[in-house]
């Protein structure tokens, strides 16, 4: 398998204080994995950096082996193939569904491709070509959601970044997002997550990161990290 | 009945120039961050970037005009963005605001070092031409100045709906981090935008120019106090709803000017802006966030 992403000896800071430091992952095409940590552990900070929307003070991030991502702009990042899921959604409100999953093909060349996904993710989610001419903040946390990873992965990406898709979603939403996951996953996408909710996480994925504030404090295959005592003690607690 | 109808027509004529200056500043900030201040004061320079045109081309003066005061404006935008605006944006709101008042300062006192301090005569790009529709007395170059403002209202109003670059700005507007991370080049679109904002406000400029048969270099002032009370009693959310309240305005103004006082009329605007912002802070529409 060859690495698609590799980040080495990140440090991003937001002025003086430091957010993540000395943190190194890498992902290989078509995984599975996902950085797990509290609040504030510094997640959503790498998966900024990635996409270049933070600028780290010091490491490195390499896509493909050849593009050093910090040397790119965001939007030059995305052309790489790389997609983003945020944190609490983050639809364009204002405009209709439709108009959301268009904007996820803003950059692709192929307009006609961009035409076929939307209608694939229609079939996949038909609750949105019910819902396609309203405003997206008009749907319901789980619609939401689902407008928010089929934006993503209307521009065919190769990695996909995404950023706690449980938070503030019903448990059983949680599950068919967890589901969901795992079949893009299986269709050969990699993705990287990024997740609070360890027990749901480390079930479907092949690796996991454990961030504690801003550091790497441990890491392997998602099945040995669930078994951990330390994992269970910090990350799933002691009744969930 | 008569005066009513008449300064509803003056009123919707002042509001469609108000509109156009609004719906630069409502550009500028919701897809910037930007409080442009220079935006009136480039309106100011494409006035006289259209009269410099139409003296040097006498034939066809008014469609020269138009040209120039568009190209002027639009290459000033094009200057201010590149040297003050993009690289202030995304700093602090107070540093950028600072940045385009101090460029508006030198915009104005530049050319009132060129011009003079003092009005000067505008060509007279139209015939002096009266109509009598109804009950109400209309110039010809009021209706020009009426009808070619729709006109540029709705281009602006087509290029945020209807066009790649439009659909960019809207959602660079709503979530500028998600615009960037789904391929918007999100400098580059500020750029257009701007520029865009400033070739049409020099279009309108060379019609206002046309209409009162006199430019300044301060004329920018008042235009810009106005608009900008426009875009906050609104909110920048909507650009339909800016336009909605400069013609309000423009018709409050007007009826002020003609049953009360002229001298009335800039203090009614204000006092509007209060009124509303105190009872609805992000603007009778809304506002994208700061």
């Amino acid at each position: 398998m060859t690495v698609l992403l590799r980040i080495d000896d990140l440090a991003v800071s937001y002025g003086a204080v430091p957010a993540v430091d000395n943190v190194s992952l890498e992902i290989e095409a078509g995984e599975l994995r996902v950085i797990l940590g509290a609040n504030g552990a510094g997640k959503t900070t790498i998966i900024k950096a990635i996409l270049g929307l933070k600028r780290p003070r010091r490491g490195s991030i390499r896509f493909d082996g050849t593009h050093d991502l910090l040397a790119l702009k965001p939007h030059e990042i995305h052309r790489l193939g790389i997609a983003w899921v945020p944190e609490g959604r983050q639809l364009w409100q204002t405009m209709t569904v439709l108009d959301n999953l268009r904007m996820g093909g803003f950059e692709t060349r192929d307009q006609v491709a961009v035409q076929r996904r939307i209608q694939e993710m229609f079939d996949r989610f038909p609750r949105l070509r019910e819902r396609q001419h309203q405003l997206a903040g008009s749907l319901s946390g789980g619609e939401q959601q689902m407008v928010a990873i089929a934006r993503a992965l209307i521009s065919g990406p190769r990695l996909l970044l995404m950023d706690e898709p449980s938070l503030g979603l019903a448990p059983i939403v949680v599950r068919d997002v967890f589901r969901l996951t795992r079949e893009i996953n299986a269709m050969g996408i990699a993705i990287l997550m990024v997740e609070q909710n360890a027990r749901q996480a480390l079930k479907v994925a092949d690796a996991a990161y454990l961030l504690e504030t801003g550091h790497v404090v441990d890491q392997g295959p998602a099945q040995e990290i669930a078994g951990r005592d330390s994992v269970k003690a910090v990350f799933l607690g002691g009744s969930a | 009945m008569d005066l009513l109808l008449q300064q509803i027509c003056n009123g919707l004529v002042i509001g469609s120039t108000y509109a156009i200056v609004a719906l630069g500043f409502a550009l500028a900030f919701s897809v910037l961050r930007v409080v442009h201040f220079a935006h009136p004061d480039i309106f100011m320079v494409g006035m006289f970037a259209g009269l410099v045109a139409a003296n040097a081309v006498p034939g066809m003066a008014l469609v020269v005009a138009l040209i120039g005061g568009a190209a002027g404006a639009s290459a000033l935008g094009y200057v201010a963005e590149r040297t003050i605006i993009g690289p202030l944006r995304g700093r602090d709101m107070l540093t950028t605001l600072i940045g385009t008042l101090g460029l508006s300062i030198i915009l104005q006192n530049g050319m009132a070092l060129i011009v003079g301090p003092d009005p000067v005569p505008y060509p007279a790009l139209l015939p002096s031409r009266f109509y009598d529709i109804g009950p109400v007395m209309l110039t010809l170059r009021q209706i020009a100045d009426f009808v070619l403002s729709l006109f540029l209202l709705a281009l602006v109003s087509g290029f945020v709906r209807l066009t790649r670059t439009g659909r960019a700005t809207r959602a660079i507007a709503d979530r500028p981090d998600v615009a960037a991370a789904f391929g918007v080049d999100v400098p580059r679109v500020c750029q257009k935008t701007i520029v865009f904002a400033s070739g049409v406000a020099g279009i309108a400029a060379v019609s206002v120019g046309t209409l009162y048969g006199s430019a300044s270099a301060f004329v920018g002032l008042m235009y810009g106090l106005k608009a900008f009370t426009c875009m906050l009693v609104a909110g920048n959310r909507y650009i339909e709803g800016v336009v909605a309240v400069a013609f309000g305005l423009g018709i409050i103004e007007a009826l002020v000017t003609g049953y009360v006082s002229s001298s009335m009329k800039d203090a009614v605007a204000f006092l509007v802006l209060i009124g509303v912002l105190y009872v609805r802070p992000s603007g009778m529409f809304g506002s994208y966030a700061a």
